[in-house]
């Protein structure tokens, strides 16, 4: 029998996924447990295995594709079982054309006749298919939000702008009329240069929600410091070596993730989250601390936890670990939520201050700019010494100017006199 | 072509002026075509002529006639002989007739659609030649829409003699009713026609090749039929090969093998009713390049276009389900197709109606087809007897069945047999076009007291939960 396969639920509560890679076409012969495709939800990719043994009948989705979970994706021929009954072919009935008064054509409809009146495959109303249509919409490849998988209106429509951006299509300026087709004609405005659609999916996709439900939900305000680094890059330089016989590389991070939850302690609002709909503050007590890292498909954020419990080496090792695997996408989605604080670091990339993002519904990010040498009054003189630019942004809903201020004064602290983190130590 | 023959050169030419030919040439003058349209009869082709509108009205006719003979159960004295006065009957009819053709010249007048009578012949894939009695024209058209329709099939061993061994078209103007009538073929025209017989007097013998009545439909509709054909005194025999048969004055003998004994049936009248063929030989397609099945059926796509790009062919000519409500809807789609537009043969469902009595008129997956198509169906069944309406009509003869699908309770079919099937059923078509599950109809307020009712009943008894029976457990 033709086995059903759903997709599956691959990440705790995962609502959708975006098809990044089919393993198989149909006709493929596909054994239980090997990889049938990818998907990709809100920040991992997951490989889902086939649940049985039998030959790809029928695949319902293609690669890009954003799949609910549950929906189905493809039809199996399980081994072992005879093939669906739609297959079986129509006994041809003996009839009897000179006697028989039913019309004779009853059940010779014309190939594409008899498809186009198939019934059950399509749940929609007959004004949305003439509207699918209209828009050039394969009404079959879209999926529904309705009851039961029916197709609305909105859903033609919006599968219809997707559509179009699915294909990234290239207007050239010569051609203002190509712009002007139907299909296009609400969008086009006349261009100067070329421009290229790309749909908005996948991890950009989340990106955007989770950027503007922060930036609506959380008033952001953001102070900055400079860090005196001079204690921690020799404390480094030392640490280095040591590190690298057991062949970790040894970033500041470590040093940052310890200052930064000595000071958590302290002021434990900036580790906590509103519970909007009881109007609750939660104190989190435990520390699991997000680092947001740059990978070629957009940010992610890999987190580090119960951070407070590791030591400087373990947190360099799996800060290591976490950020090869956040950019090869090989993920878990449990190694991706749960985060109290976030850190987020682009001295790498040559910045100074700048005002990072809640990850929301954290409460404070701490953003790290490149450490630059730079003349600073140093003991009553001026000096050349490194600079480190810090950012604390916070939710002004639940922490106050002074709060925020004192917390960050005291990571500054702690990072121009790292020996004071291990007077903190537990 | 005839030297000096001068062809008219015309935009869109449309073949036949039935319920496909005369809806087509309107929808593509709505959409700014300059149309003509030819046909060798009457405008309103077998439809308003020679089909159901006629034989609608014979059937309304008996039907009255019955009812007034029955009137007494409902304490209607009547004093006097009640008789059919048949040529007033036929009369009567031919003013219903004359009525609605006459509205449908007006409707193509009214949309500046040029009528033509006469005959078309294609002289080449972009003209026909029209000929009649008087004179003989080319046309020349950019857009083809053929809508010849179909005729009865004559049995080789019982051909039509117009007098006493009848197609459908003489058997609706008879101007007597036959004492005897023996009907061939127990399919729909031939039960609905020897039923209004039956009640109007006639003594009727229906001979069917198969194993039973209307073959295609639900036995458990038939069923109900079947009944009530007894109590009119019909009889029926099915497995019956009529072998030949002979006019003798004014009888006709038809000879048929039942059961390997061949039996003579003599009467006035003998109706043959074995389905019909396609009116594609006679309009030399071939000269266009337009190919046809192996049935003789034109070969279209979805959008109703024959393999040739601007010649289109719609209704019983082009095969399918032949029926007039299917030959209009492919009108529109042929129509809007030729002027450019995304219009395609796009439905989830067709309504069959069938004006035996009680009437028959279903639409989707019966519970077989269904299982067929891998659904796992669950069937609700709603007597008419349990319906206020029916038994105040006095004609509570039938059920209505829902048949879901048991996980989504989609509504995959509807099936029913009874007073005013034939109108019942529309509510189902949109319900399962409007892609509507049972709850959706349960849900809907039916008015009451109102035959519909039971359609939503039908759709409660899916879920175990119909107020006006006893639900199964």
């Amino acid at each position: 029998m033709a086995y059903e396969f759903l997709l599956p639920d691959v990440g705790e509560g995962i609502q959708e996924g975006e098809i990044v890679k089919l393993h198989v076409k149909e006709g493929d012969k596909i054994e239980e447990f090997d990889t049938f495709l990818e998907v990709q939800t809100d920040k991992a990719v997951v490989e889902v295995p086939s649940p049985v043994t039998g030959t790809v009948r029928e695949l319902k989705i293609k690669e890009g594709d954003v799949v609910p979970t549950h929906s189905l994706i493809a039809i199996i021929d399980a081994e072992g079982e005879e093939p669906a009954a739609e297959e079986k072919a129509e006994a041809p009935q003996a009839e009897e054309p000179k006697q028989a008064d039913q019309p004779a054509a009853e059940k010779t409809q014309t190939a594409v006749n008899a498809g186009a009146a198939r019934k059950g495959n399509v749940l929609a109303m007959p004004s949305v298919r003439k509207l699918a249509r209209e828009l050039g919409v394969d009404i079959t490849q879209v999926k529904g939000t309705g009851k039961h998988g029916r197709i609305l209106a909105e859903d033609v429509k919006s599968f219809a702008s997707g559509e179009k951006v699915a294909k990234p299509t290239v207007q050239p300026q010569e051609e203002p009329k190509a712009a002007a087709a139907p299909a296009t004609a609400k969008t086009a405005i006349e261009t100067t240069g070329t421009e290229e659609r790309i749909p908005l999916r996948g991890i950009r996709r989340t990106i955007a929600k989770r950027m503007v439900e922060s930036k609506h939900t959380a008033p952001h305000v953001t102070i900055m410091d400079e860090v005196d680094a001079t204690e921690l890059i020799a404390l480094r330089k030392w640490g280095k070596t040591i590190a690298e016989e057991r062949n970790i590389k040894l970033t500041y991070l470590p040093f940052i993730i310890k200052a930064v939850i000595a000071a958590l302690r302290q002021f434990p609002t900036l580790n906590a989250s509103i519970d909007d709909e009881k109007e609750e503050i939660i104190i989190k007590n435990y520390y699991h601390i997000g680092l947001a890292a740059a990978t070629d498909n957009g940010l992610l954020v890999p987190v580090l936890r119960d951070a407070d419990r590791k030591s400087i080496f373990e947190l360099a090792e799996e800060i290591a670990d976490k950020a090869t695997r956040a950019r090869s996408m090989k993920l878990d989605a449990s190694e991706l939520k749960g985060s109290t604080f976030t850190i987020s670091n682009i001295g790498g990339f040559g910045g100074q201050f700048f005002t990072p993002v809640i990850n929301y519904p954290e409460v404070a990010i701490l953003g790290v700019g490149t450490i630059k040498e730079k003349p600073v009054v140093h003991n009553g003189e001026i000096a050349i010494r490194p600079q480190m630019f810090v950012s604390l942004s916070f939710d002004h809903r639940l922490i106050d100017g002074d709060v925020a201020a004192r917390f960050l004064s005291r990571v500054k602290q702690l990072l121009e006199s790292p020996n004071l983190l291990m007077m903190e130590m537990r | 072509m005839v030297v000096g023959d001068l062809a008219q050169e015309v935009d869109v030419l449309v073949i036949g002026a039935g319920p496909g030919g005369y809806v087509a040439a309107i929808r593509a003058a709505q959409l700014g075509r300059s149309v003509t349209i030819v046909d060798k009869d009457a405008l309103g082709g077998v439809c308003l002529n020679r089909g159901c509108i006629p034989s609608k009205a014979i059937i309304s006719a008996a039907e009255r006639y019955m009812h007034i003979k029955e009137a007494g159960d409902l304490g209607i004295e009547i004093s006097g002989d009640v008789s059919v006065n048949m040529p007033k009957l036929i009369e009567w009819k031919n003013g219903v007739v004359k009525k609605l053709t006459g509205g449908v010249q007006s409707l193509l007048k009214g949309n500046q659609v040029d009528i033509v009578y006469g005959e078309a012949y294609f002289s080449g894939p972009n003209s026909v030649r029209i000929s009649n009695d008087e004179s003989s024209q080319t046309y020349k058209f950019n857009d083809v829409i053929i809508a010849t329709g179909s005729r009865p099939v004559e049995l080789s061993v019982l051909p039509f003699d117009g007098k006493r061994i009848l197609s459908s078209t003489e058997a609706l103007n008879l101007h007597e009713v036959p004492k005897r009538l023996v009907v061939v073929g127990g399919g729909y025209i031939g039960l609905e026609l020897g039923t209004a017989y039956a009640k109007l007097g006639a003594e009727v013998t229906i001979l069917e090749g198969t194993k039973s009545l209307l073959p295609g439909t639900d036995p458990a509709l038939t069923k109900m039929v079947t009944r009530k054909l007894k109590k009119l005194g019909v009889t029926v025999i099915t497995e019956a090969m009529v072998q030949g048969g002979e006019v003798n004055g004014e009888e006709v003998t038809v000879r048929a093998t039942v059961n390997g004994e061949e039996k003579a049936f003599t009467a006035d009248y003998c109706l043959v009713s074995v389905g019909r063929k396609p009116n594609t030989d006679e309009l030399g397609l071939e000269i266009a390049g337009v190919e046809l099945d192996e049935r003789g059926f034109i070969k279209i796509d979805n959008q109703c276009r024959t393999n040739v790009e601007h010649i289109y062919a719609i209704g019983d000519c082009a095969g399918g389900v032949l029926l007039a409500h299917k030959a209009s809807y492919e009108a529109k789609v042929a129509a809007e197709a030729m002027c450019g537009m995304s219009s395609v043969i796009d439905y989830q469902a067709m309504p069959f109606v069938i004006f035996s009595d009680p009437e028959i008129a279903y639409t989707g997956l019966t519970e077989a087809q269904a299982k067929e198509e891998g659904y796992d169906p669950i069937v609700s069944r709603f007597a008419f007897q349990a319906n206020g309406r029916a038994l105040s009509m006095n004609h509570a003869d039938g059920f209505v069945q829902v048949v879901a699908d048991k996980e989504t309770k989609q509504l995959l079919g509807v099936q029913i047999v009874g007073p005013e099937a034939s109108t019942l059923i529309s509510e189902a078509v949109f319900a399962i076009e409007m892609g509507a599950n049972a709850e959706d109809l349960a849900l809907t307020i039916h008015a009451h007291p109102t035959l519909p009712e039971t359609i939503m009943e039908a759709a409660e008894g899916v879920f175990g939960n119909a107020i006006h029976m006893v639900n199964k457990k």
